[in-house]
């Protein structure tokens, strides 16, 4: 079917879209081409300078961007797991059943900034009750301040709140499969542990990839939970791209080299999801 | 074996139940608290371990002049914005999904899966790409600071949302319907209003839980595109976690501003039991 | 007033599903579109309705560039294979809907949706939600739907291939009811099908399709007994046609070593040459006088049993009265009714049909 009315559908939302859109990003690359910063608020044009420097004298970036990937990953791999486990648990045969998954559900339901402001709380070295806890075996892990357990926060905090996204998706796909393949299973007496390998698990994958590719995207804007909790610190231990980019541009307010960065961080992901996307799909839908 | 595996699955859920409950308990315990029992060191149960206060709570409606914070007036901007923001995607969103569903588009090698593709990749730009130009282009309009500037940049934000998960659903209802409207009479237009969206409630409420939340959880934009005029949650309780930082209305302030979306936890639960979040969300 | 198609072509991404259709329907009668599936029976229906736009040709409706004419303004009904309702109405309110559409008198509206609900027989169910209906009633209220309108045009795509048998055969009989009420205002009825059964019980004109081409058109009776081609043939006969390679030789028929015969009377007068023999499955019996076949497959449909047989390079199926069970390999004795038989020329077209006079 093809009608002419078909252009009133569409485009009011994508025209209002890239009307708001079309500028911040225009903007942004001609700014990278400029050299702004606070001695110099001009928009001049220096050409290809900042992504000179970028590629080839700012090994923060790239730290930054490298740490990103890490912290990126490795939530988003707990938080399938465990999201993925949580969901089957609570999927059937289980008493509060109806409580669980209400209680599961809530963490993504909290606005992050301001949970990690209590998370902060919770990680504090000497008032908190975390470390007021572990004292009891002796240890007195200094959560904040030490750029390995920094790390760890950062994943323990965002683990806390999306796993709950995980959970509801996972759950929501076990619920709409279909009862027939494990009636077959039960027919042909498969254990619990085959039931999940080849009945369960297959069946999620489609689920699976769209689950991870959705979180891996919202993973890589980690912001929030950095600028509360550690302020990138210690030191660059847990400064990640989004967050260095900030500083710059708005800290320094370096602006003509930020927006630089942007604008690659921004390439950079489109053309890394996609790809991953793609892999994705193509290994998971051939088991 | 079952009987092991079932100890198991109590045990984690038990186990990560207690994780979940964790910071909102020590939140309420803390709200209560004032400066020494904080400072003397982790206390957690009242009256056993401190001396309990509602200072903590009692500041939060006081207005600033009376050494209060006030959150009320944050609390109703974020609710106003959020709900704003979230109706004009749908509205918006789902019109071009529809179209998105139903037609097919080319302009020259751009086709339907390239235009959904764009709508969707908007999730991939993290804030800060586009903090620093919003920021320009909003001062050019007038728009910083205010309601307004806010709801056009949540836009951006939640219209993909939207399109993402009415795409999705569209491709679910038989075209035939659409078909059979037309044959009975309805111009595309009619079609759509009378015969394809009655029909698409669920979708729509799922997509609109969606932009609620994320609408509703965004600090960034807050932070960087509001100052004093306006003033939005999120934003307000950061700046709380100052230096000396008042654990007590900190806790207090935060146990307020998330309870609201406690109550969307219900709701979503109960459309996923009912099976129509599962067809939505695949 | 009548329908009028004129080399319709619909090429989708370089494939014909329609190539260079031309018909003409006449007001009042009975069309069946039969083809297999795949034919472009669907494409042709969606095509009068205007959901879709042919790539080239033109149709005229009452004298009217119909093309022009987009879908919701086009008085056309149809009814489709799956059942299609409006989800959020109950039954009353689906049949209402295209009359209030069209802004139609409230009044009149009463009349027309308790008329067309009395005709499928759904009385006392007008409340009822579309989800509570079981498929044949379902199927009802689209029927009911389409009457209702009183469209010049009436389009079924497959309508009872959803259904179980007994329901099938029960609401074809419905449909013939409703037609001589069409007849009487002047509608157009086009009906498509994949079964030569069902077109036959119609007992309309038949329209034959294949591969986007229109075959042959006639009346029923014409197109069975004197199918145009070898593939009318097959189309028009559940299971299809037996069609072999045989030549006409010294007054006999010959098919191979085995199965030579002489010729019948009425054949004394062909040609000798290559032809391709046709013979129904339903004019080939057991006999033990009859020729040797070895058993491929035995399938038991209803009441009746279809052999799938071959004799060397000689393959043929025999539908066989009553349920009778046959081992693969098993050897049989068939005969054929020599009245019955068929000659197509090798390019495919009819040669000699037992019918024709």
């Amino acid at each position: 079917m093809n009608f002419k009315h078909k252009f009133v559908f569409l485009l009011p939302g994508l025209i209002v879209l890239i009307g708001i859109l079309i500028f911040p990003i225009i903007f942004t690359v001609r700014l990278s081409l400029s050299g702004w910063n606070s001695f110099n608020p001009e928009l001049d044009f220096v050409g290809i300078k900042n992504y000179i420097r970028l590629f080839t004298d700012d090994p923060r970036f790239w730290e930054s961007f490298f740490r990103l990937s890490f912290l990126a990953v490795t939530t988003v791999f707990l938080q399938y797991i465990i999201g993925f486990a949580l969901a089957h648990m609570v999927w059937k045969d289980i008493k509060f059943k109806r409580f669980f998954r209400v209680l599961f559900l809530i963490p993504m339901m909290t606005t992050p900034v301001i949970m990690t402001v209590i998370w902060r709380t919770f990680f504090h070295e000497s008032l908190g009750p975390l470390n007021d806890f572990l004292s009891i075996f002796g240890v007195q892990p200094q959560w904040l301040s030490s750029p390995g357990l920094a790390k760890i926060s950062i994943i323990i905090v965002e683990v806390w709140q999306w796993t709950s996204f995980m959970f509801l998706l996972m759950l929501a796909g076990l619920l709409s499969l279909p009862k027939e393949p494990f009636l077959a299973a039960a027919i042909d007496g498969a254990s619990p542990f085959k039931k999940f390998m080849y009945v369960t698990f297959p069946l999620m994958a489609p689920i699976s990839i769209g689950a991870i590719i959705i979180r891996l995207i919202e993973a890589s804007k980690i912001m929030d939970t950095v600028f509360v909790l550690t302020s990138g610190g210690p030191g660059t231990a847990t400064e990640t791209s989004s967050f260095y980019i900030f500083i710059k541009g708005l800290r320094e307010f370096q602006m003509g080299y930020a927006a630089t960065m942007s604008f690659t961080y921004l390439i950079i992901m489109i053309i890394s999801l996609t790809i991953i996307a793609k892999v994705l799909t193509k290994v998971l839908m051939k088991e | 074996m079952p009987k092991l595996y079932t100890f198991i699955k109590y045990f984690c859920v038990i186990l990560w139940s207690c994780f979940v409950i964790a910071p909102f308990l020590w939140a309420i315990s803390t709200s209560f608290k004032d400066f020494n029992s904080v400072t003397g060191g982790a206390t957690y149960i009242p009256w056993l371990q401190f001396e309990p206060t509602l200072d903590g709570w009692s500041v939060l409606f006081k207005p600033g002049s009376q050494g209060g914070i006030n959150i009320i007036g944050p609390y109703f901007n974020s609710i106003f914005v959020t709900f704003t923001a979230s109706l004009i995607s749908i509205a918006l969103g789902t019109l071009s999904a529809y179209a998105l569903s139903r037609y097919t588009f080319k302009a020259g090698f751009v086709q339907n899966n390239d235009i959904t593709f764009f709508f969707i990749s908007q999730r991939i730009m993290p804030p800060v790409v586009l903090a620093i130009p919003f920021f320009l282009f909003l001062s050019t309009l007038g728009l910083l600071d205010s309601l307004a500037g806010l709801i056009l940049v949540y836009i951006v934000l939640l219209m993909p949302i939207a399109v993402w998960i009415m795409v999705d659903f569209f491709n679910r209802v038989p075209k035939e319907i659409d078909e059979t409207a037309l044959i009975d009479g309805c111009n595309p237009f009619q079609a759509f209003f009378k015969v394809v969206l009655p029909n698409s409630i669920p979708g729509m409420i799922v997509a609109g839980l969606f932009c609620i939340i994320f609408g509703w959880i965004d600090f960034f934009f807050a932070f960087i595109l509001t100052f004093t005029n306006v003033q939005l949650l999120p934003v307000k309780i950061v700046a709380l976690n100052s230096s000396i930082t008042p654990w007590w209305s900190l806790s207090a302030a935060a146990l307020v501003s998330v309870a609201p979306l406690i109550v969307v936890a219900f709701v979503v639960e109960r459309f996923l039991s009912k099976g129509n979040l599962s067809g939505a969300l695949k | 007033m009548s329908l009028n198609l004129g080399n319709i072509v619909f090429k989708p991404k370089e494939q014909y599903h329609l190539n260079d259709i031309s018909l003409n329907f006449e007001p009042g009668k009975m069309y069946t579109i039969l083809g297999r599936t795949l034919s472009g029976k669907t494409t042709l229906l969606k095509t009068i309705a205007g959901l879709l736009s042919p790539d080239s040709g033109n149709i005229q409706f009452e004298g009217k560039d119909f093309l022009a004419i987009p879908v919701w303004q086009r008085n056309v009904a149809m009814v489709y294979q799956q059942f299609i309702n409006y989800p959020h109405l109950n039954v009353k309110q689906n049949i209402e809907f295209p009359l209030k559409q069209r802004k139609i008198d409230p009044q009149l509206i009463e009349k027309e949706v308790s008329d067309a609900i009395q005709k499928v027989g759904l009385k006392g169910f007008e409340e009822r939600k579309i989800q509570e209906l079981s498929g044949g009633q379902q199927q009802r209220v689209a029927l009911a739907r389409s009457l209702a309108k009183k469209a010049k045009i009436l389009l079924l795509d497959e309508p009872l291939v959803n259904l179980d048998y007994k329901l099938r055969e029960g609401l074809r009989e419905e449909f013939k009811k409703l037609f001589i009420g069409s007849e009487a205002s002047q509608s157009i009825f086009i009906y498509a099908s994949t079964d030569p059964l069902e077109a036959m019980q119609l007992n309309g004109d038949i329209i034959v399709i294949d591969e986007g081409k229109i075959l042959q058109t006639g009346s029923a009776k014409e197109v069975f007994e004197n199918p145009a081609n070898a593939k009318v043939a097959e189309i028009t006969n559940d299971p299809a046609m037996n069609l072999n390679k045989g030549k006409i030789e010294n007054n006999k028929l010959i098919l191979n070593n085995d199965i030579q015969f002489n010729l019948p009377s009425d054949l004394q007068s062909m040609p000798s040459g290559d032809y391709l023999v046709g013979v129904r499955a339903t004019d080939l019996y057991l006999d033990d006088q009859g020729f040797d076949f070895q058993v491929d497959i035995s399938e038991i449909s209803g009441s009746e049993t279809f052999l799938h047989l071959h004799n060397q390079d000689v393959k043929c199926i025999a539908t066989i009265e009553g349920v009778k069970s046959y081992e693969v390999d098993e050897h049989v004795k068939i005969n054929l009714d020599l009245s019955k038989i068929y000659l197509f020329k090798e390019s495919g077209e009819l040669h000699y049909s037992p019918y024709q006079n």
